[in-house]
């Protein structure tokens, strides 16, 4: 027999019993037709939003970011061999990302030919905040997950490494960070460094580490217990050789599948933040600042007649919602093919 | 067990001390000038900064102003809130009861629904109550909280017309600041009924129901997944088929015997459900006009008003220490073969 063929093969994971298990969840299906959407409303936003940015004004500043003009903006932006196409999709300039608005009319208006979903106070385009928005949402969710999830699994191997009065100094600190409200945290975080966007995102990711380094710290524990660390230390590993080759490959696989399914909540955060007027500056393309241009009509004056904007506040509401809900059905799922008890 | 009480009691201020510590340290980063605020104690006196910063030498080293600050807190003078105009302790006894009271009118029916609606799915396992049910969780997990209140105050109360919005409406308030009303609580419903006014009782709880019921959706859906799964651990244990073989109803088996001991990982879940409905009642305060802590404490974010601030969050993390130690309380209460001794 060839020895090539000898060496345990490893099971492909899309062939694996958890990934079988994920497969047959139907909720796990519609979460990730929704993602799914999600991904393409964020990649195609320049095209979907092309007629808004040939048309409106304020949009101009987008248009000579990206070195096209407004005649052939629609072209541009909808044809996949044109480079502007792939600029404005994959490297898109910040002055996209401002919602551009037609007039300056404090009350929002209904459905148009001209502005499919409305506008909103102050004349924001609403179809294209809502799409520029889902990029946003990635943008901010990704973000604070890598540099929470940097931190976490950095300072959670060193306690599980380290051990002994290193390891119980830090499950202390986290103890105090995980159980501080992040709301208060970040307001804390806004008021001293200025609020913002950029701000926000700190913030979540200086509260949120907590969570992953202790998961983290679990599973190396865990980890470390098992036979193969013995049989590596016995043929006389070096205790860093140990835990890098051995301890760390075998213990991070869970912890990065998880973390990945809290975009859905940071994003969520985030948009309340922004919603209270902690977060997105005015006009920026973001679901929770969208929706704060609802607070005026729907509080005070909206007895009687709170449905006459619907417009302005449905959209982004349903958008962050189902956002959420994707990522959390994913997460549920992802939590129950890992379980060995499901 | 007192012993413990006692102990765990003294332990409060040192976490204060460092959570103190922690935020002036974060503070240095401010300007002198946005830093004398906190000493100031009258609206004339902001006129006056520069004076105030020399004398509590708001230019030295971050030492030096510790021990100047936790000098003034330990004689009583948090500050000046520039928002509320007014010393910020003033503001706290007038707005701290607000917020009591909606916390109180949220926090018991969280718990009940939470555990309730859990227990029901965890004895309806993969049963259609179960399915639905799961998927009621994910989805009350997945609303963010101003979504819920903006939803709720455009439905129920624009749309409909039902509940209200605020604490009392104002024509009662300005009635009760001309009258002999005492406040023995500042909780409306109770000192409406010590008063014998029904009706400020019945107002004020007909508007608490719409945040009330907000925090609900948001927060007992957590409650109900730990308790789901904790209970499912416990049905499955060897002392359930003991008692199951002994011939006991079914109903005894799941609601005096399982359940009390799923209690015990709902009960560690209490802090970080905690720290949810804190988040959750400010967002809340805000959208529902409550004049409540949350409120202020917001508003103080967007102004700015580090004195307030600083304030609030001292405030969270007393509340935060005190309700830790009712959790460990309140696990003896649930588990008797737990001791601190």
């Amino acid at each position: 027999m060839n020895p090539q063929e000898m060496k345990p093969q490893r099971e492909a994971w899309y062939r694996s019993k958890t990934f079988k298990r994920f497969r047959r969840n139907p909720l796990a299906i519609v979460g990730s037709v929704l993602l799914l959407g999600f991904v393409a409303v964020a990649f195609f936003a320049p095209a979907i939003t092309a007629p808004q940015l040939a048309e409106l004004r304020t949009a101009r500043p987008c248009l000579r970011d990206l070195g096209i003009k407004k005649d052939e903006a629609l072209s541009a932006l909808r044809n996949p061999l044109n480079p502007v196409f792939w600029k404005a999709t994959l490297a898109p300039p910040p002055t996209c990302y401002e919602i551009p608005r037609d007039g300056y009319s404090p009350l929002p208006k209904p459905p148009s030919e001209k502005h499919p979903l409305g506008v909103s106070g102050g004349s924001y385009d609403i179809l294209y905040g809502l799409a520029w928005g889902t990029r946003t949402a990635f943008y901010v969710g990704f973000l604070v997950v890598g540099i929470s999830l940097a931190i976490g699994i950095v300072i959670g191997g060193l306690s599980g490494f380290i051990g002994g009065t290193v390891d119980n100094l830090i499950m202390r600190i986290t103890d105090v960070m995980l159980s501080f409200p992040g709301l208060v945290f970040v307001m804390i975080v806004s008021v001293i460094f200025g609020s913002g966007l950029t701000t926000v995102m700190l913030a979540l990711a200086l509260i949120r580490w907590a969570g992953y380094a202790r998961f983290f710290r679990g599973d190396i524990l865990r980890t470390k217990a098992q036979e193969f660390v013995d049989a590596a230390r016995a043929i006389g590993a070096s205790p860093l050789r140990v835990f890098l080759k051995h301890v760390f490959p075998n213990a991070i696989g869970t912890l990065l599948i998880l973390a990945s399914m809290d975009v859905g909540s940071i994003v969520l955060t985030a948009a309340g933040f922004s919603f209270l007027g902690l977060g997105a500056p005015v006009g920026y393309a973001d679901w929770g600042q969208m929706i704060s241009f609802a607070r005026g009509y729907i509080l005070g004056t909206a007895q009687g007649t709170p449905f006459d904007f619907w417009y302005v506040w449905i959209y982004p509401s349903v958008m962050l919602v189902l956002f959420g809900l994707a990522w959390n059905l994913l997460g549920d799922a992802v939590r129950d093919a890992l379980d060995p008890k499901s | 067990m007192l012993n413990f009480i006692v102990r765990r009691l003294l332990q409060i201020p040192v976490v204060l001390f460092v959570l103190s510590l922690i935020i002036m340290g974060l503070m240095q980063l401010l300007s002198p000038e946005q830093r004398a605020a906190a000493f100031v104690t009258s609206d004339k006196q902001i006129e006056n900064l520069d004076l105030i910063i020399e004398k509590y030498h708001l230019r030295e080293g971050f030492f030096v102003q510790y021990k100047l600050w936790a000098g003034e807190v330990i004689r009583g003078n948090l500050g000046f809130s520039r928002i509320s105009k007014e010393p910020v302790l003033t503001t706290i006894q007038k707005r701290f009861p607000a917020s009591m009271e909606l916390a109180l009118a949220a926090f018991v029916p969280i718990v009940l629904v939470g555990v309730w609606l859990g227990t029901q799915a965890a004895t309806h396992r993969d049963g259609l109550l179960d399915q639905v049910l799961r998927v009621v969780a994910i989805v009350g997990w997945s609303l963010p909280t101003f979504v819920v209140a903006i939803w709720l105050v455009a439905w129920v109360y624009g749309g409909l017309g039902w509940f209200g919005i605020g604490r009392l409406p104002g024509s009662l308030l300005i009635e009760l600041a001309g009258s002999d009303f005492r406040k023995y609580t500042g909780l409306f419903t109770v000192d409406g009924l010590l008063n014998g006014r029904l009706d400020i009782a019945l107002e004020a709880l007909k508007r608490l129901v719409l945040p009330a019921a907000a925090l609900v959706i948001v927060v007992s859906a957590g409650i109900m997944r730990v308790m789901r799964s904790s209970m499912l651990d416990e049905l499955g244990k060897d002392y359930v088929r003991t008692a199951r073989a002994k011939g006991l109803a079914e109903k005894t088996v799941v609601y005096k015997h399982a359940r009390r001991n799923a209690l015990i990982p709902v009960i560690t879940m209490a802090g970080p459900m905690l720290g949810r409905m804190i988040g959750g009642i400010v967002v809340i305060e805000l959208i529902f006009n409550f004049p409540g802590l949350g409120e202020w404490a917001a508003g103080a974010a967007l102004q700015l008003d580090v004195t307030t601030l600083l304030a609030f969050v001292m405030l969270i993390g007393l509340i935060m220490a005190v309700a830790n130690l009712l959790v460990d309380v309140a696990y003896v209460v649930v588990d008797p073969r737990i001791r601190y001794e």
